[in-house]
């Protein structure tokens, strides 16, 4: 070390904290430190993939979750799941596929060839004997597929095979199981994914902002206000309530099941939480309140439920999977128990006609949007802080608790992938473009055209 | 004088790796093994990445004897660089006795301490006797920490030198965390009372020391600590819940002299509340106690609610009486020795 080279301080930011004076004051906050570090998700958790009818047999796609390039991959029917990032030069392999028998997936620029199972480095065309081969490879997903979803378990690269849970715990609790803790006499039970004969239909799209305000957004019970003009709402007649308000000791419930999900239910229609009808401030008054019974609960790594919605025999699931730290896919699926051909059929006519373009769109817009509006003022991690919540955040600032409690893994920020550099050449030319920064990955499909 | 031409040598040869720090290690190697295969396989600390010819981390100079590119591979070495001698130990494979020169000491792959500058960031008294001191490591330093180790300080306006355990996990780097316990008198306690303040630049090197967490191990872990032994505790907790990976029960038995040398109780229920597998118990050794304290000491504490898995890990920082009676309590429970990890502290 040179003696006279100065010695210098890091350069770093210092922002001041928030005061005392909060509901989400410093020692509040504290509490939930690790969700504040959790930018890109949490990792070494279940998160929906693709549509089932979205991979076909021998197709591939690449996505990104929580940072992780995955490529997928169906043979045989079955779902594979492999990092999407060659060990050699980190090349994308689901941006060329090229797959010369059913057990591997071939890096298209220098022919890396690893084992779907595994991820193991199987040979490498041009050069089979290799020293490398069989002593490395890339990380592999569990994959499960049910009711015409994949899942991924997205996991860091040194977590255990072995310590991977089952899907039902990163899903929503079940009924009836769940009957007796958290009874519903206003509704029918709830359907489950897991449900036999259980159907999933929705769509995924993506959102740009971070997953967490989308996720609170999911389950804030102030935010009724902006759904007030929805068509469905007009158009079912619904006359909802300004707001509603906690008032019980425990108006949330947790769940925290020791072989099960992980999360927090809402006491909503129950005399825990009180409607607001009138505010003399601003003249407002609701007459003759006719709204859905519903009631939202979320679990980790962010999956919401809302129950009886948007009809009976129905329950709508969202979920807000992290992308990058500014984007994330926003799933919104409905499930219903089919049994019948015709079940299937007249759910799919109902939902196409119905949900889709009045809930799924109309309503749900509403909250891609608010969620946006919300993004520039968290997005330098200052919002944490600004933030001045009130009483009917007990929802965000729970679930943030828990979160910090029981997530597997905070995601580190993605390495070489789209959008861990916000300003590259790449991602500016395709806004040049006209593309978004969006989930999948762009295919080559002329391989003589650029 | 280098011959490149003989053929492979059938048999195996002795080959020498001489480190530039003059440490030279004597080799058997087969016939169709790689120099590094070899060298690797009996533990030496080979600096190594692709092997496969290419990216050169492997390079060594061939001093005596003959050795060449192994059939079939490749090597990225310019011709002029095999003139000299150059070779790419992944890929060659010596055809007669032979010893190679490396460019770097025996100790590159081991961890180093390292000396180098800490910006004092906050300085905070969190007990009677304990204070709190937050470093950043200064433009250009970098510690290579396992949680649990300790640094050494030199206070401030003398040649006197401190050891503390860091309370922060490694990841907090380049944020450095520690402990300090205060002694009438004592130098350091001086300075952290009289002149310490935010921006004061302090001479430090490390990272030291044996104890730290041990790696992927799933078995129950126990931690005592005695004062600011709890702070190598700190920096293992937070590793633990940032592992990847089932996390293991974890018991934490804290005890201080009295109530008033009591701290950190609210980032110890910090951790309790991220991380559901830990139970702690807090200890006094005299009363009275706060609500939530027992009286008694931290090592009575281990066992009282039942029989330990024989499988758990122990790790024990505090005052040598401590330590003692915490590893003769931790076998009489049935803990393996190997199991039971200790660092001492003594008050200077």
């Amino acid at each position: 070390m040179n003696d006279a080279a100065p010695i210098r301080r890091r350069s770093t930011v210092r922002t001041a904290g928030p005061s005392d004076q909060r509901i989400n004051d410093s020692k509040t906050q504290s509490q939930y430190q690790p969700y504040k570090d959790a930018a890109w998700g949490f990792i070494n958790h279940w998160y929906p993939a693709l549509f089932s009818e979205e991979l076909g047999e021998d197709k591939v796609e690449g996505i990104q979750i929580c940072g992780v390039p995955i490529v997928l991959r169906r043979v045989d029917g079955k779902v594979y799941a492999l990092k999407d990032q060659c060990l050699h030069r980190g090349v994308r392999l689901s941006a060329k596929p090229m797959c010369f028998n059913k057990s591997t997936i071939t890096c298209w620029y220098h022919g890396f060839t690893f084992d779907l199972d595994d991820g193991k480095l199987s040979t490498i065309v041009a050069n089979p004997h290799d020293p490398l081969v069989g002593t490395t490879g890339i990380t592999s997903y569990p994959v499960e597929e049910v009711a015409g979803m994949i899942f991924v378990f997205v996991r860091e690269d040194e977590f255990p095979l072995d310590d991977v849970p089952p899907l039902a715990h990163d899903l929503p609790i079940r009924f009836p199981d769940n009957n007796e803790r958290f009874p519903h006499p206003l509704w029918p039970d709830a359907p489950s994914l897991m449900d036999e004969g259980a159907v999933a239909l929705g769509m995924h799209r993506t959102g740009q902002s971070n997953w967490r305000i989308a996720c609170e957004n999911g389950f804030d019970n102030a935010h009724i206000l902006v759904h007030m003009d929805n068509t469905i709402v007009h158009a079912l007649d619904w006359v909802l309530p300004l707001g509603i308000l906690p008032d019980h000791e425990e108006p949330i419930s947790l769940i925290e099941d020791e072989d099960g999900p992980k999360g927090m239910m809402q006491w909503l229609f129950t005399d825990r939480w009180k409607p607001v009808l009138e505010n003399e401030a601003l003249g407002l008054k609701i007459d003759n309140l006719k709204g859905r019974f519903y009631r939202t609960s979320v679990v980790l790594p962010g999956v919401l439920m809302v129950e009886n919605w948007p009809e009976e025999h129905i329950v709508q699931y969202e979920w807000y999977v992290p992308i990058t730290d500014d984007t994330y896919e926003y799933w919104e699926v409905m499930v219903r128990v089919c049994p019948t051909d015709k079940e299937r059929e007249a759910f799919k006519h109902r939902f196409d006609r119905v949900y889709l373009p009045l809930c799924l769109r109309g309503f749900n817009d509403c909250d891609l949007y608010a969620r946006e509006a919300m993004e520039e003022f968290y997005a330098d991690g200052t919002g944490w802080d600004a933030e001045q919540l009130v009483a009917t955040d007990v929802s965000p600032i729970t679930w943030r608790k828990l979160a910090s409690r029981w997530n597997r893994g905070i995601a580190q920020p993605g390495k070489g992938v789209p959008g861990a550099t916000k300003t590259s050449s790449i991602r500016l030319r395709r806004l040049a473009q006209g593309k978004a920064p969006g989930y999948f990955v762009e295919k080559i499909d002329d391989v003589n055209n650029y | 004088m280098l011959t490149t031409t003989e053929t492979q040598a059938p048999v195996t040869t002795k080959v020498t790796l001489t480190f530039s720090d003059g440490i030279a290690h004597e080799l058997a190697v087969e016939p169709g093994q790689s120099v590094l295969d070899a060298g690797l396989a009996a533990g030496l600390p080979l600096l190594h990445q692709c092997r496969s010819g290419s990216c050169s981390s492997c390079f060594a100079t061939l001093a005596e004897g003959a050795a060449e590119t192994l059939p079939g591979c490749g090597s990225s070495l310019l011709a002029a660089e095999r003139a000299e001698g150059g070779r790419l130990l992944c890929v060659t494979a010596a055809t007669s006795d032979c010893r190679f020169v490396l460019p770097y000491d025996s100790k590159v792959g081991e961890q180093r301490a390292a000396e180098g500058h800490a910006f004092v960031n906050v300085v905070e008294r969190v007990a009677a006797d304990v204070m709190r001191l937050e470093l950043e490591l200064a433009e250009g330093c970098w510690f290579d920490l396992r949680p649990g180790q300790f640094i050494r300080v030199k206070v401030p306006g003398t040649e006197q030198m401190r050891s503390y355990s860091v309370s922060s996990p490694p990841s907090a780097l380049p944020k450095i965390e520690l402990l300090i316990r205060l002694l009438p008198g004592g130098v350091m306690s001086q300075w952290l009372l009289d002149s310490a303040a935010v921006d004061d630049v302090l001479e430090i090197s490390g990272p030291y020391g044996s104890f730290f967490l041990q790696d992927g191990n799933k078995a129950p872990h126990v931690m005592i600590a005695g004062g600011t032994g709890l702070a190598p505790m700190m920096a293992m907790l937070d590793t633990l819940r940032a592992r990847p990976g089932r996390k293991p029960p974890i018991l934490l038995s804290f005890g201080c002299q009295s109530a008033e040398g009591l701290f950190h109780r609210e980032a110890i229920a910090l951790r309790e509340l991220w991380l559901p597998g830990l139970t702690v118990q807090i200890s006094v050794d005299r009363g009275p106690a706060p609500e939530g304290v027992r009286v008694g000491n931290p090592v009575q504490a281990i066992g009282a609610d039942g029989p330990l898995d024989p499988a758990t890990v122990a790790y024990l920082c505090g005052p040598p009486g401590m330590l003692e009676a915490g590893r003769a309590h931790l076998l009489k429970l049935g803990l393996a020795p190997d199991n039971i990890h200790m660092e001492q502290f003594s008050a200077s």
